[in-house]
């Protein structure tokens, strides 16, 4: 935020309110709102990414110190050198980070608050105090996450899976407080989800500007809304199990501990709450990638309706898919065909969105800005990811590659596919959300480093996991069969040191551009939605009048029309453009 | 179609699957199958997804005095792409079904019967000893090492006593956690003696990294060595 | 879009955001704008209703699952629960419903004397449920059914004790309305405050029965 916003909230003399604190930090404004969160979520990107280069230092160069780490006191760090239960930590931590405090504030948090209001034609969120609380309570649930580094016998252990027993009770991880922490903070972030969800859903319900039907919604509304709905579904599963979880390890009780309860159960607990999460994760990455797609290739999308049908059918598939994370935990066999069957089904709708994604580029005219490179780069990584899913589908085959590297490779492609489509949102919105360009040169670099990296860190983890090379392991040095991957490791760590670096780039760019990037005007992209008919950035209150929607979001190329594109709030005299 | 288990001798290995270490039981060739199966098949798509992309990027660059085609889809298409993976992937399942009942659902009757229970951070394996039958007291217990004939059904009564375990075993193509209070059975014939590492796939703690053990698979001659080597 | 049926009506409206003014319930529609079927607050009631519901449903599962795993159940060492007296406060909680039911009744009626007698009424049976259920526990805790004695403990007062947490809750925002309806809130034109608090009584109501089935009956 910089003298640009504030000079717009000047002109615009709403009377709101004027403070620092009311303004910046306990603000009701959507778009405020959606800045904090894509802070929030950038801040911890960092902190993942970093726990991150520190398992690929100890998968690299395993028991050797770690540069720059020897003042890491013990028993977290032995002068520099990991030991196994901080390996534990690390991958727990960084996925836990990645997962729920980076993609999820970011891109359902940060986008979805900044863009619900806005791509509507509303003012604000339908419960604009519930909007700045969950917040709040999301931040308070990271500082509980990140706390847990810092208590005695340090942060948890147990995989971001955190499956019992060996969660269940602290003698079997040697960690207490870590995994207590840990619970909390997910408790109190299923909170914040929660009031982020009733806001979403109540906003797009009720919110939308006149001529707004629910099929000329841009897709990143759709995504956004349908995530919505999943995320107030599946937090509160969580949540309960969470809670059985805590009541195990505090109250001695026995839900998931063998001597009365069951393990299992937190498993099916946890992964009917977890595969709705990754597509959770997934469903927004997919719909603004929509929407820049077709803004680039200046062509309406391809198959509106089919891809708002698709992302409706993986909503409800995810509830009934939950077992194939476990095929071989001893859950009966016959329901593992049953399982398989539902995950080979709920690969076709992805089916379709990428083939409309392919559909979208033929026969445009395509303008290479970075938002459309990081787009690309995500449906292709998704690509990827996705057809490595049906490896595991298939139960036979998951027999072997199950708890192997080609399922860290497979949800890399996936999950942190989706990094490609964050960084294409920022670079696309940036301009609306503070008034000022990014700089395109150093995002192509950034695009050009990120994408080559990318491949080069995952893509060889499949062949690790080809060759049996097990997940959530300290060193893989002590095992003989493992022995030949030992520069194949090296290889995938410096790929991935250099895949932070290209970052690099990144940051300066955004920090830059935020205080001196070239001004931006109302429409720099030439896109149809209706925050770009707001000012940039839009003022408190969004639009000076209530826009009317008169078309799809997604009228590009409309013959007949000057322009190659034709905003939703355009009236155009005669009955020319309607729409389709 | 190729014979299942002529499949790896034929030559096809491209880059990715020369990495499957060896197999050596009954079954693996069955999941070796499926697995070259869908990587050919999942090739080909991401081929074809790449190729497409990359020639749209190029053909449909932005260019003077050219304008988008104004298109909103196309009925016949989308029927087709979404008709054409449905099928493929409806038949990838029923081709895995019968794999995975010979493996998980349907064991054949034990020629061998072992109990390996997974602690933090061991195996113990129970070996029936002489007499041929477990649960006696002439079993032989050992840590992290198990002892099976060649070429007969061997019966895993999996267990673990504190955590979840996974037991696995590269070459054999076997996986399957070991859940604490519960007897699953795992199943396997190995059809090639040798010394197998077994390790522990599921986290389990700080030691689940080098929990590992063999196994080992014998001529009837070198069994009976094991039977007298372990005896009083 | 050939959907322009449910498109809304529009005529250009002042800038003026009412936004912070009334920011929890998030303030009416612009005044131009169609009334939304359902409203605001009402709606997103309804999602936190949801919510719930899925958290119960969890709750529920995991109960059920681990019931139906173990081979005797109750368990042999452990005290019955209370069939007959819990029965009784089953009752008590339903005519707590009904008598919600006639105070949002009321509400609508604008017959403020009425409404605060039956929020009270309300509150007061809700109160009692939760004397009843305290003093079983009491008396279950006496005869050694703890949260630690075994699973049968655990659900029991898991599944109970988060259902009569939520009572609580509902009670405290029964109270509250109760005590607006006395101070002559409600009597104009804003029945909503009443219909919310009624709406989530009622769910924390029909809850229970549920509740009461598969813990204590069986
Ligand atoms: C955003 C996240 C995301 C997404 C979208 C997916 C998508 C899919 N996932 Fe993935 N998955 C994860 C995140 C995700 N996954 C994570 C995090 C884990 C590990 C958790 C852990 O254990 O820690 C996991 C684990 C996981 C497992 C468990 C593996 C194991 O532990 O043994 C399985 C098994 O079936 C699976 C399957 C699938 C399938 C079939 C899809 C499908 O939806 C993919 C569909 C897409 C395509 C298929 C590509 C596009 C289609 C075409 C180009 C058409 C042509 C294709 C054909 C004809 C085949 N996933
Ligand atoms: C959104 C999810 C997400 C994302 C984005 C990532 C990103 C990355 N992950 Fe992660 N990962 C998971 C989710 C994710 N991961 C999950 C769910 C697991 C499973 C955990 C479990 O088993 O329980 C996992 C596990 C996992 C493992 C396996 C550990 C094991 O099983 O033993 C590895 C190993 O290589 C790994 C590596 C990486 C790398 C190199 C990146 C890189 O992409 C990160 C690159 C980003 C940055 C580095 C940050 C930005 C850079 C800067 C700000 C520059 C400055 C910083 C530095 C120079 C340090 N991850
Ligand atoms: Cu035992 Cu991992
Ligand atoms: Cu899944």
């Amino acid at each position: 935020m910089s003298e640009a916003a504030a000079s717009a909230h000047a002109d615009h003399g709403h009377h709101e309110p004027a403070g620092f604190w009311s303004h910046y930090v306990f603000s009701t404004d959507h778009k405020m709102i959606g800045r904090q969160f894509l802070f929030l979520g950038l801040f911890m990107l960092i902190i993942g990414g970093t726990l991150a280069m520190l398992i690929r230092w100890q998968l690299a160069w395993p028991e050797t110190e770690v540069p720059g780490m020897g003042w890491v006191p013990e028993p977290t760090m032995y002068e520099g050198i990991i030991p196994p239960n901080t390996y534990n930590m690390l991958f727990t931590m960084h996925a836990t980070i990645m997962i729920f405090f980076v993609v999820m504030p970011v891109m359902v948090g940060g986008f979805g608050n900044f863009l619900i209001p806005i791509m509507i034609g509303a003012k604000d969120m339908a419960f604009p105090l519930l909007n700045m609380l969950s917040f709040w309570v999301g931040a308070v649930a990271g500082v509980i996450m990140v706390a847990s580094f810092f208590v005695v016998g340090g942060a948890a252990a147990g995989g971001w899976t955190s499956y019992t027993p060996l969660t269940g009770d602290a003698v079997f991880t040697g960690v207490n407080w870590g995994i207590n922490l840990w619970v909390l903070s997910l408790f109190v972030l299923a909170f914040s989800s929660l009031m982020g969800s009733i806001n979403y859903i109540t906003t797009v319900i009720n919110m939308r500007a006149p001529g707004m039907t629910y099929f000329r919604m841009p897709l990143s509304i759709w995504s956004l809304f349908i995530t919505a709905i999943l995320l107030l579904l599946a937090l509160p599963v969580l949540t309960a199990a969470l809670g059985m979880l805590f009541f195990d390890r505090v109250f001695a009780t026995n839900f998931f501990l063998p001597a009365g309860g069951m393990p299992l159960l937190w498993q099916h607990l946890f992964w009917f709450f977890g595969h709705p999460e990754v597509y959770i994760l997934v469903l927004p990455a997919m719909g603004v990638t929509s929407d820049i797609l077709s803004v680039f290739s200046r062509k309406p999308i391809f198959g509106y309706r089919a891809m708002a049908y698709s992302m409706i059918a993986i909503a409800f598939l995810s509830w009934i898919v939950w077992g194939h994370h476990m095929f071989l935990s001893g859950m009966n066999p016959l329901l593992g065909t049953a399982f398989m069957l539902t995950t080979m089904v709920i690969a076709v709708p992805s089916a379709i969105k990428t083939f409309n994604w392919l559909g979208t580029l033929w026969g445009g005219s395509i303008r290479f800005t970075v938002p459309l490179l990081f787009a690309i780069g995500f449906v292709s990584n998704f690509v990827i990811g996705g057809l490595s899913g049906i490896f595991m589908a298939s139960t036979p085959v998951d027999i072997f590659i199950h708890d192997t590297y080609f399922i860290v490779a497979h949800f890399h492609y996936v999950v942190a596919g989706i990094i490609f489509a964050m960084f294409a949102a920022i670079y696309f919105w940036f301009p609306k959300m503070f008034g000022r360009m990014m700089n395109s040169t150093w995002g192509i670099v950034h695009f050009i480093g990120t994408y080559i990296f990318f491949n080069l860190t995952f893509f060889p983890m499949h062949f690790l996991g080809v060759g049996g090379h097990m997940r959530r392991i300290y060193n893989p040095m002590q095992y003989e069969y493992l022995e030949q991957f030992g520069d194949m490791n090296v290889f995938i760590t410096i790929s991935a040191f250099l895949l932070a670096i290209s970052q690099i780039p990144f940051i300066v760019n955004f920090v830059w551009s935020l205080f001196a990037g070239e001004k931006a005007s109302e429409n720099p992209w030439e896109a149809n939605t209706l925050e770009w008919s707001a000012p940039s950035p839009p003022p408190h209150g969004n639009f000076a009048t209530t826009p009317q929607v008169y078309r799809g979001p997604y009228e590009y190329s409309v013959p007949g029309v000057e322009e190659d594109w034709l905003p939703q709030d355009r009236p155009l005299g005669a009955a020319a453009a309607t729409g389709h | 179609m190729l014979a299942k288990s002529e499949f790896h001798e034929e030559g096809f290995e491209l880059a990715m699957m020369s990495w499957l270490p060896e197999n050596v039981s009954t079954y693996g060739g069955q999941i070796d199958y499926l697995f070259y199966l869908i990587y050919y098949i999942t090739a080909a798509a991401l081929i074809i997804v790449t190729v497409l992309m990359v020639a749209f990027l190029i053909v449909y660059r932005q260019r003077a005095g050219r304008k988008a085609v104004y298109i909103h889809g196309n009925t016949a298409l989308e029927v087709t792409w979404t008709v054409v993976p449905a099928v493929i992937l409806l038949l990838l399942s029923f081709m895995s079904i019968s794999t995975w009942g010979e493996i998980k659902i349907y064991a054949p009757p034990a020629e061998y019967e072992v109990r390996v229970v997974g602690k933090q951070f061991n195996w113990d394996v129970f070996h029936p000893g002489p007499d041929g039958k477990l649960g006696t007291k002439d079993d032989i217990k050992i840590e992290n090492e198990v002892h099976v004939p060649v070429d007969k059904v061997v019966h895993v009564q999996l267990q673990a006593s504190d955590v979840i375990h996974s037991f696995f075993v590269p070459n054999f193509r076997v996986k399957q956690d070991a859940v604490p209070g519960r007897n699953i059975l795992v199943w396997f014939e190995v059809t090639k003696p040798g010394k197998y590492e077994l390790p522990c796939a599921e986290l389990c703690g700080f030691g689940h990294s080098g929990m590992l053990g063999w196994v080992f698979v014998h001529t009837p001659e070198d069994y009976e060595k094991f039977l007298k080597e372990n005896q009083g | 879009m050939a959907r322009e049926a449910t498109a809304r009506s529009s005529s250009g409206d002042g800038v003026e955001t009412l936004a912070h003014a009334s920011a929890f319930g998030g303030g009416p529609p612009p005044p131009s704008q169609a009334e939304p079927v359902i409203s605001n607050a009402r709606l997103g009631l309804m999602m936190f209703i949801g919510a719930e519901v899925m958290f119960f449903a969890g709750l529920i599962g995991a109960f059920l699952v681990l019931r139906l795993s173990s081979e005797v159940w109750p368990p042999p060492a452990q005290p019955r629960l209370p069939v007959w007296i819990t029965g009784f406060n089953t009752v008590v909680l339903l005519c707590s419903g009904l008598a919600m039911h006639r105070a949002s009744l009321a509400a609508r009626l604008r017959d403020r004397l009425r409404l605060s007698g039956w929020l009270l009424a309300t509150a007061v049976l809700g109160a009692l449920f939760l004397c009843i259920q305290g003093y079983e526990w009491v008396r279950l805790i006496g005869f050694g059914l703890t949260m630690r004695s075994g699973l049968y403990g655990s659900t029991f007062y898991a599944l109970i004790g988060l259902h009569g947490l939520h009572v609580l809750g509902a009670l405290v925002w029964v109270g509250v309305v109760w005590f607006l309806a006395r101070q002559g809130s409600y009597a104009s034109d804003q029945a909503a405050g009443v219909e919310l608090c009624a709406m989530y009584w009622m769910f924390v109501v029909a809850l229970w029965p549920v509740l009461y089935g598969l813990v204590y009956l069986y």
